[in-house]
């Protein structure tokens, strides 16, 4: 992060995407070899640095996990502002396009993408920082199967609650009921729903809630998790999006609709999606949810598990055109996650 | 990282900025004073709730540590920083916005560092050019846009000065729960509260820089402290303030710091009065070069075209070297 490094320092490779404020290249560092993505900030002749990119950078120079996109360096020359990340190949939802039994994934993988999805969550969530905007596009997938967090763009710190914050956050499919119901005082448990989301969505290949607009994402959601009423959630009338004439639908079982997943995940899909925020367990809990003893029950099965992951991997290496390698998936993926 | 902790200054960076080029430390201090004022007043004019505002001056403190004072415009960099923090608060300002505040803020028109009762300000001289179609408390196109590109170039800068750390913890809303967790009787909270606050916001003035030295948990329980004790509030008689984990020495120091602001801003407002030759208004470099002038020193580091641009930010010791070492050329050669 020391400013001083000329854009020079990296080989731009092609181009792998083009996100909301930024294009992103594949690029490779002069020096070492390595490949690093590329992420070109377009400065807005008006307004300036983008302040998704001032959050974006102040946010991920100081958040360092194995789960979350290593932001390596700035370059920040008169005219250009270029972000180095470490190199992904690709994100979760081209890999359940790809991968995927019609955009379903194996419960193995699901299970440890979860668990690094939530410690990613967990890691952000101890330091304060909300991501607000967690999609399957912007988890972003490695060769060796690890997940990381993308796009801090819309992250931000929270201290002492001092103003509200603004309730335009997290695309449609993955917010959470309160934020869609108008709450501006939302707090970690935002990034929970999302994840609950997204774990239902990477069994089934399908999102759970697609809604079109704020109203039929509510339904949606009414729909399967059932219309909660004043008893059912105290204060629930006091939200400025609270209707009088919602129609009152009855819960539905969570295993009757996702049939693919077993009765512990079941028990830990139900925790994450509460509709209540304060009832929704936290990431750290969840990590102790018994879903995951059988992938991560000690450290030695974590060991095993990673060693599983590189002999799979040499495999590949191995025999380039076999099936199902996650090598194949082409690179032109979509990087508006970085 | 912590949201509730800020990076404070080195011991090094403050002792830094008692070195830089030839400006003396009183000048230094009341153009800090001047422009954190100048940031408050904006932000009134913007709207812009205090929590914004209080963070734009945090941040120009930290910006003044690692770059000297007079390579840009006071102005400026106070505006610079007081849209970065605006863009990334809930409350955004446009460029538009901000070169509608500065400039009346820095006209005749605005009492911004003049006295309430002072006269009014003087006819535009014969010589200005005739009023256009819009009021003079409005600057004009090419005005804005110089202000535009000024104000991008800077934001830049300052990004790349704090490595985007643009993140400020403040007290304020600590102090506000200090204050409930205290619950100081036979006193209306809201008195005790309104005098936190105002100590809390006067010492973001201080050139002391309490805010880069100190947690925002000290500052806001020696706030806490110089209300309670200003409006006879009975403290717990506990050392109370470890609790919060502030050290009675820390406290002592921050106490006596904010107490002195009141005498020590009434000094600076003389000494800027003295500067401006007694018109009052902000302070500006050239004011500044005028004040170095009388004093009889040189600053290397001096003002090229009065625009603050990139260019503007000129000459510096290097260069003035050169130009130097040309004009004794120049000499040679006409005597040879």
């Amino acid at each position: 992060m020391d400013g001083k490094r000329h854009p020079n320092s990296f080989q731009q490779l092609e181009k792998l995407g083009e996100g909301t404020y930024a294009t992103v290249f594949k690029g490779r560092n002069r020096q070492t070899g390595d490949l690093v993505a590329l992420k070109e900030i377009h400065l807005d002749s008006e307004e300036g640095t983008p302040s998704t990119a001032i959050r974006e950078i102040s946010l991920m120079k100081e958040l360092k996990h194995e789960n979350i996109v290593a932001l390596h360096d700035v370059i920040h020359t008169e005219n250009k502002l270029m972000l180095v990340f470490e190199y992904m190949d690709g994100d979760l939802k081209k890999f359940m396009d790809t991968q995927g039994e019609r955009g379903a994934l194996k419960p193995v993988i699901v299970k440890s993408f979860m668990y690094q999805l939530l410690k990613g969550i967990a890691f952000c969530h101890t330091n304060r920082v909300l991501h607000r905007d967690l999609k399957p596009q912007n988890l972003l997938i490695n060769s060796k199967l690890q997940l990381k967090l993308g796009d801090f763009g819309l992250a931000r710190a929270f201290g002492i609650p001092v103003n509200t914050f603004s309730n335009e956050v997290v695309t449609l499919w993955y917010r959470a009921p309160d934020v869609l119901l108008g709450s501006r005082t939302y707090n970690t448990s935002i990034d929970i729903w999302s994840a609950g989301c997204i774990m239902a969505e990477m069994f089934s290949g399908r999102p759970l809630f697609p809604g079109t607009t704020n109203e039929d994402q509510i339904i949606r959601i009414f729909r399967i998790m059932g219309t909660p009423t004043e008893r059912t959630w105290p204060g629930l009338s006091q939200f400025p999006e609270y209707k009088t004439t919602w129609q009152m639908y009855a819960t539905q079982l969570l295993s009757t609709i996702l049939p693919q997943i077993d009765p512990v995940g079941i028990d830990l899909l139900q925790r994450l999606l509460q509709l209540r925020p304060e009832l929704r367990i936290s990431a750290a809990e969840a990590l102790t949810h018994p879903w995951f003893n059988s992938l991560m029950g000690s450290q030695a099965g974590q060991r095993q598990h990673a060693q599983h992951h590189q002999a799979q991997q040499q495999q590949q290496m191995m025999h380039p055109q076999g099936q199902g390698g996650y090598q194949q998936v082409p690179s032109q993926g979509n990087y508006g996650a970085y | 990282m912590s949201h509730m902790t800020n990076p404070l200054a080195t011991p090094d960076q403050l002792f830094q900025r008692r070195s830089y080029g030839a400006l003396p430390i009183e000048l230094q201090d009341a153009i800090f004073f001047a422009t954190q004022c100048l940031t408050q007043a904006a932000g009134i004019l913007l709207e812009l709730p205090q929590s914004v505002t209080a963070q734009a001056n945090v941040l120009l403190a930290r910006y003044w540590l690692v770059e000297p004072p007079m390579s840009h415009e006071f102005s400026d960099v106070s505006a610079a920083t007081l849209y970065l923090v605006a863009k990334l608060s809930p409350t955004p300002r446009s460029p538009r916005d901000l070169s509608n505040t500065y400039f009346y803020l820095l006209s005749p028109h605005t009492s911004f560092f003049r006295p309430p009762n002072s006269p009014p300000p003087p006819p535009p001289p014969p010589t200005a050019p005739p009023a256009s179609a819009s009021p003079s408390h409005l600057p004009t196109e090419s005005t804005y846009l110089r202000f535009h590109t000024r104000l991008l170039h800077l934001e830049a800068h300052i990004l790349h000065a704090l490595s985007f750390n643009t993140h400020a913890a403040l007290p304020h809303p600590l102090a506000i729960t200090y204050l409930q967790a205290l619950d100081f009787l036979h006193v209306r909270k809201e008195t005790v509260a309104r005098t936190t606050i105002q100590y809390l916001n006067a010492a973001l003035l201080s050139p002391q820089m309490l805010y880069l030295t100190h947690q925002p948990n000290a500052l806001a329980v020696a706030a806490v402290y110089n209300a309670a004790r200003d409006v006879g509030a009975k403290m717990p008689e506990c050392e109370w303030w470890e609790v919060f984990d502030v050290e009675r020495e820390e406290l002592g120091f921050l106490v006596v710091g904010m107490r002195s602001l009141v005498g020590w801003g009434a000094q600076m407002r003389r000494e800027l009065d003295e500067m401006t030759g007694g018109k009052g208004g902000m302070v500006r470099r050239r004011d500044v070069e005028a004040e170095l002038g009388r004093r009889g020193i040189r600053v290397g580091n001096g003002e090229g075209d009065g625009g603050g641009g990139p260019e503007g930010s000129g000459l510096d010791a290097e260069e003035e070297m050169a130009r130097r070492m040309d004009e004794k050329m120049a000499e040679v050669e006409m005597a040879s």
